[in-house]
């Protein structure tokens, strides 16, 4: 009789345990596309025997152990840093992609209007005293000083862009920190429980992959089973259940571009550089080849200005007047944002030193071209880095565009790699929905069998109370 | 290996992506006929680029300035022509009436004909091409020539580049051709001097200009000379220029422009492979435990 009872209580235990297995499974298949999720596993175990019958033990069925993860450690370490590369590749690379100021056929570009000004003062050489030649020269040269200006400004605009981007992901960065904290405080709690918190690894490990492909950091696991996450140079983001966060500032020195600071738990601020992940490719990009296009338009609009404000200052205009500056340009840092026609030669084309010696009388009309032709020979004259005009925007254009090529290259490596490796992780802690089903399958089975068994077990009971 | 559903889903989106970023581009290429847009689709190429581009625009700049410089040449030598048939009235009038036979009024009328030759040939030595005397030198303000055939612009030469840094002169110099400035005969003096002999009926001092009118012609055949070898170096100048603007927009093309039919192959090449990943994703979304069981 005891031993009907046992089979029926042993019966309930199993079907528990089967219960369990089909719901592991069932919420494997619910989290089949969660993003983070690693695959759980019911493990049944034999309930140790405790009846003899004789020598023998009789068996007391199945019970529930554990709901494990199916996860690969040596993978999962190799993650976070593939994602920061791959992020940090790719940030630079859609960053750079997106100038096109320096296309070399692009309509309105500084090439053109280089080309359109050389023109214009070679068209003006012939007949210096020609009004409307006089008028296209300094036309042009007022249409070279805005494509100057159009071309630094829209590289600027996409690294003002780059600004916005780390405010945005700042904020995001912060948050992630703070939940990896948290979870680790919860993880560290459930555990003293005696229990494994799959889900909650899940969703740590879910913000510290996105904390990676942000910034870069290298998750750390500690003894307590705490993920403390370090930033590249070694500062830590989160430490244990504490984390830092990022804060953004105006520098001075980087033309008020933002900087991007580590202010700790205890409010201590630090500058942070070598970021790696979204952010620090954005910063590559900005301080990178970005920041040196636009030196090089600075150095070279100055140059330019400089180079041909002293030829034309040496010249005599219509009206005799001479040692005037063609350009203004200001200061080279910043002078492709402030080129332009001087004032003055732009109110009155006539002061266009276009003359080598002054006209007599002074109101004559002059066909002197002698310093128009020492302005053209400043076509093939080194302006910037040892380099002419042409020669010098051709170099920044080759620069950007490797930049812009090295940076895809590399993008498109980090990328292979990244999604090789995160197939492999998905190819063991992934959910497959015909594993699944057929461990619903089995579990059901299972379960109906066990109510078979409970069932004849009752049917015993009915028949030893139907005994007379 | 094992393979899950989400493998299957990703590499469906990764891959379907691929083929779908890479006929995209290939469109872009075929639609466009470009295959250089961005510096980083071909970095040495687009620097190359901006230094075509530039030279070909520098070639047709210096071809323009050239076919204008020619143009204005022919506009002188066509006035140099007035001036040759006015020189040679001149002399037939000289050799006519400094032969014995006829009376006074009739070289008074003569006179009266080589005054008229004069006028003409300041008027055609004061041509005027847009705001620009073409024998005044440089001295674009007043014309060259007073109505008595005195000289009032400069000694300078315009000159026009005919191939990037060459220059080349422009300008004919009428106070060598017209004056005595570099020694030869005062052509105007000449006519004058002929013009006041029949007017005083003195048959000799209209046959003593003969040497000098003859003179005067030399002068303006050279004159012509210089200019028909100047319009030929101009004329070359523009051929040069233009094959050369030519020849730098040929190599920016080469650098830039697609091959269309490597363009259209590459089209249909991609076309095709997404077709193929949209298909195989379709049947890999098939294959699955689900469709089976009840």
């Amino acid at each position: 009789m005891s031993d009907l009872l046992a089979i029926l209580s042993q019966g309930a235990a199993s079907l528990a345990a089967q219960r369990a297995a089909l719901a592991t499974a069932s919420h494997n298949l619910q989290n089949a596309n969660t993003p983070g999720y690693a695959r759980q596993r019911a493990v049944l175990a034999t309930t140790i025997p405790a009846d003899r019958s004789g020598t023998a033990f009789i068996g007391r069925g199945a019970v529930l152990q554990g709901v494990t993860q199916s996860r690969d450690r040596f993978l999962e370490a190799q993650i976070p840093s593939l994602l920061g590369s791959a992020a940090r590749s790719s940030s630079q690379s859609a960053a750079l992609a997106s100038i096109s100021a320096l296309d070399p056929e692009a309509a309105g570009g500084v090439g053109e209007a280089l080309s359109r000004f050389w023109s214009a003062m070679r068209s003006a050489s012939q007949n210096p005293a020609d009004p409307g030649l006089r008028q296209s020269v300094v036309a042009a040269a007022r249409t070279l000083g805005l494509a100057f200006q159009g071309t630094r400004g829209s590289i600027e605009s996409a690294r003002t862009g780059v600004d916005a981007q780390l405010t945005g992901a700042t904020q995001e960065v912060n948050d992630l920190a703070s939940q990896v904290a948290q979870l680790n405080g919860q993880i560290r709690a459930d555990r003293a429980g005696g229990g494994e918190p799959n889900d909650l690894l899940d969703a740590r490990q879910k913000a510290v992959d996105r904390l990676a492909e942000l910034t870069g950091v290298t998750p750390v696991a500690t003894s307590e089973g705490d993920v403390s996450l370090f930033l590249p140079g070694g500062s830590a983001l989160v430490s244990g259940l504490q984390a830092s966060s990022l804060s953004t500032t105006a520098d001075p020195a980087n033309g008020g571009h933002l900087l991007l600071k580590l202010v700790g738990p205890g409010g201590s601020a630090q500058a942070l550089t070598g970021l790696g992940g979204e952010l620090g490719g954005a910063i590559d990009a900005r301080d990178g080849g970005l920041k040196a296009a636009v030196t090089g338009l600075d150095d070279l609009a100055f140059g330019l200005a400089n180079t041909v404000n002293a030829s034309h200052r040496a010249g005599f205009g219509l009206d005799g007047t001479t040692t005037l500056d063609l350009f203004t340009v200001g200061a080279q840092a910043g002078a492709a944002s402030r080129l332009d026609v001087s004032a003055v030669v732009l109110a009155d084309p006539r002061k266009l030193a276009a003359a080598s010696s002054l006209a007599t009388p002074t109101s004559a009309a002059s066909g002197d071209a002698g310093n128009l032709r020492a302005l053209l020979g400043l076509e093939t004259t080194a302006v910037s880095g040892g380099l002419d005009a042409t020669g010098a925007l051709a170099k920044l254009t080759s620069d950007l565009g490797l930049a812009a090529s090295h940076a895809e290259a590399v993008s498109s490596q980090d990328a292979a790699l990244r999604d090789n490796l995160t197939s492999m992780r998905e190819s063991v802690s992934g959910v497959s929905i015909d594993e699944e089903l057929i461990e619903m399958q089995k579990a059901q089975r299972a379960f109906e069998a066990i109510s078979k068994v409970i069932a004849t077990s009752s049917a015993l009971f009915d028949t030893l109370l139907a005994l007379k | 290996m094992r393979v899950t559903d989400r493998m299957l889903y990703d590499r469906a989106t990764r891959d379907g992506g691929a083929a779908r970023v890479r006929l995209e581009r290939a469109v872009g290429v075929a639609s466009t006929g470009a295959r250089l847009i961005h510096p980083g689709d071909d970095p040495a190429g687009a620097g190359m680029v901006t230094r075509h581009l530039a030279a070909a625009s520098r070639a047709d700049a210096v071809a323009g300035v050239a076919a204008q410089a020619s143009d204005e040449l022919a506009a002188a030598d066509g006035a140099l022509d007035a001036v040759t048939s006015a020189l040679a009235r001149a002399r037939e009038i000289a050799m006519q009436f400094g032969s014995a036979g006829h009376d006074a009024p009739a070289r008074a009328t003569a006179a009266a004909e080589v005054g008229s030759l004069l006028d003409t040939m300041v008027a055609a030595l004061n041509t005027k091409v847009g705001n620009r005397y073409l024998f005044a030198g440089m001295n674009d303000g007043a014309p060259p020539f007073t109505a008595a055939g005195a000289y009032l612009g400069d000694a300078r030469e315009r000159q026009v580049e005919v191939a990037p840094g060459v220059w080349q002169a422009a300008s004919l110099r009428a106070d060598v051709a017209f004056t005595a400035a570099s020694g030869g005969v005062d052509v105007f003096a000449t006519l004058a001097t002929l013009r006041a002999a029949l007017a005083a009926n003195d048959q000799a001092g209209a046959a003593a200009t003969l040497t000098s009118l003859a003179a005067s012609t030399d002068q303006v055949a050279t004159l012509r000379g210089q200019a028909g070898i100047a319009m030929s170096a101009f004329d070359t100048a523009v051929t040069v220029n233009q094959r050369a603007g030519d020849d730098a927009r040929s190599l920016s093309a080469h650098l830039t422009d697609a091959d269309a039919i490597q363009a259209n192959t590459e089209l249909a090449l991609a076309q095709r492979a997404l077709e193929a990943s949209l298909t195989a994703t379709s049947k890999s979304f098939k294959l699955t435990l689900l469709d089976y069981l009840k």
